[in-house]
């Protein structure tokens, strides 16, 4: 029975991972209530993170067609899960009429972040990548029951990723008339008629995507989005809507690259958008009075480490954007899930952490765990990350790669050992609540903050899967 | 762009232009229905560009959708700030925003 099971989700693992948190929104959208709509949003969550984790299990093994998506997608679709399983304790942010709706729409935006690595037309990524922008819209607008900062923040986001939308249309037609593909696999081979206004419509295509990851100098939209929007909305935000993004530039990147009159161009405008990222996120994630803030421009900073390692445009580089992609997500879940039961009045000011590592010491793990892997800290994912980027950066005779990671990282000691110090050597101000954590909230928390280390200290695994993945640089064998 | 003729230029340089113009408005305006607007005009100006490059039905109807994803989500969204906030001027707003939120304690 179980062999059967696990034949059925091992067969089409892609379209599980794209039609069950798509067919569990509809179901989530017709519950009566937001427990049950919960129930079912975690339900299809965690089908499509099993699909998942048998994916990345046949991954690691050497087993399945390589390319980014398949690295990629089973990474979303555990994020996603840990996001729906996180919500249940953070319901409050939504009405309860909205509060299916919302869950809805975070499985709508996993569904379509899954769908644009799997989309091969042009039109397809365009649409699956729309889709996911609005839903993320939505949920940031939904949450906005205990404070109507939230529509504030989905006003920002709205209008940037409204424009990017023309954007990402523009360019993905300027491609289209300049090689005369209408495949993302046809790009490495076409003939290109108009070399220079293809790659403006690439530089459009990869910018558009970029903004909705939070990538600098498109970043407007995060400060208020994180720091006005529902927990439940920043948590789907950072962990779905921030991932998927950038695994969608790391999956055109990858197509791009290999074009002979593209590549250099690409490569280029990825280096600089990595290098802006890493400078403005890390600047801003040293100044951040505000914890949520702080959660979102370092997240910008690490994001533009991996943009540095695909725009080195080799295997190794891959491969190090991939490492560094997985330290991400772990890092942003493992955070904002144990920010967002951090109790206190305000749960975005940089006090609720004071004294959080004894009072809720699991949960102060997670954070703990989350920032020094931000830092680059040694036995953790985000160690691993930087080291593979260095290496990939002076093998590749690009030396300013290995300096920007190594200064990523040595602003991530400032703003992670600042959250460290308040975790560990501050005392709880006198109005401080005692830290009851939610079971629900605790374990995506603990599970991600765990992984972040453990894969640090075992990383064959990962660093096999990242490889296997890269190798297929310009797509899977059709 | 070579080959192309100058009654495809026209209309393709206008698309752009829309695009630019509409990103900004959507972006920046101080108004949250002008944004909206802006949305709306960035989407149909790069649909204007594809029509002049000669791009298929199915691109145009896929943007025009998106377009109108984008309207009803943008419209939705000023109708709740008005409600919430008794404006939709984007200055009105932050100040509101800016008014309800406690001052930080120092570092």
């Amino acid at each position: 029975m179980m062999q059967v099971v696990l034949d059925a989700l091992r067969a089409p693992e892609p379209a599980i991972m794209v039609l069950a948190p798509l067919i569990g929104a509809a179901l989530t959208a017709s519950m009566p209530g937001p427990r049950a709509a919960w129930l079912a949003a975690t339900l299809s969550a965690l089908v499509a993170a099993a699909a998942a984790i048998l994916g990345a299990n046949s991954l690691a093994k050497g087993e399945t067609a390589t390319g980014v998506a398949a690295f990629a997608a089973p990474l979303i679709a555990c994020c996603a899960a840990a996001v729906v399983v996180a919500s249940g304790a953070l319901l409050k942010d939504f009405s309860d009429r909205a509060a299916p709706f919302a869950l809805a729409l975070i499985l709508v935006m996993s569904g379509s972040w899954s769908a644009a690595l799997h989309a091969d037309r042009w039109i397809g990524v365009f649409l699956a990548v729309e889709t996911a922008s609005v839903a993320c819209v939505g949920v940031v607008a939904l949450s906005a029951a205990q404070d109507r900062g939230a529509l504030n923040g989905a006003l920002r986001l709205f209008g940037m990723s409204g424009a990017a939308a023309g954007l990402f249309l523009l360019g993905a037609g300027l491609i289209w008339w300049g090689t005369g593909a209408a495949t993302l696999h046809g790009l490495s081979l076409a003939a290109i008629r108009a070399p220079t206004l293809t790659l403006l419509g690439v530089s459009f295509v990869l910018i558009s995507v970029s903004l909705r990851a939070a990538l600098a100098p498109m970043h407007g939209w995060a400060g208020a989005v994180f720091s006005r929007g529902g927990h439940a909305a920043v948590l789907a935000v950072a962990a779905i809507n921030c991932v998927g993004a950038l695994a969608v530039v790391l999956h055109l990147g990858a197509h791009i690259l290999p074009a002979p009159a593209l590549g250099a161009g690409a490569s280029t405008l990825l280096g600089v958008l990595g290098a802006i990222s890493v400078v403005v996120g890390s600047v801003q994630s040293i100044g951040a009075k505000n914890l949520r803030r702080l959660g979102a421009y370092a997240a910008t900073a690490q994001a533009g480490c991996v943009l540095l390692g695909a725009a080195l445009g080799s295997i190794a580089g891959y491969a190090a954007a991939l490492v560094q992609l997985v330290a991400y997500a772990g890092a942003v879940v493992a955070l904002q899930c144990a920010a967002a039961g951090a109790p206190g009045a305000r749960a975005n000011a940089m006090e609720t952490m004071d004294g959080f590592g004894r009072r809720s010491p699991l949960a102060g793990a997670a954070v703990a765990a989350a920032a020094l892997s931000f830092m680059g800290a040694p036995l953790t994912a985000g160690f691993l990350g930087r080291w593979q980027l260095m290496e990939a950066g002076i093998g590749g005779g690009a030396g300013w790669v290995a300096a920007a990671g190594v200064g990523a990282s040595l602003a991530g000691v400032f703003y992670g050992g600042r959250l460290i110090e308040r975790l560990y050597f501050r005392r709880a101000s006198a109005t401080a609540r005692p830290a009851g954590i939610s079971r629900v909230l605790l374990a995506p928390a603990l599970i991600f903050g765990m992984a972040a280390t453990a894969i640090g200290v075992a990383p064959e695994a990962l660093l096999r899967a990242a490889a296997h993945a890269a190798s297929g640089l310009g797509g899977p064998a059709p | 762009m070579s080959g192309a003729s100058a009654s495809m230029l026209a209309p393709f340089a206008a698309g752009v232009l829309i695009l630019l113009v509409g990103a900004v408005s959507a972006s920046t305006s101080p108004n949250a229905l002008h944004r909206v607007a802006g949305v709306l005009a960035a989407i149909c100006g790069s649909l204007l560009s594809l029509a002049a490059l000669g791009m298929g039905q199915d691109v145009l109807l896929a943007g025009a959708a998106v377009a109108l994803a984008q309207v009803i989500v943008g419209v939705a969204l000023a109708v709740r700030l008005q409600e919430a906030y008794g404006g939709i001027e984007v200055d009105d707003i932050d100040a509101a925003d800016a008014a309800a939120e406690p001052p930080e304690r120092g570092e």
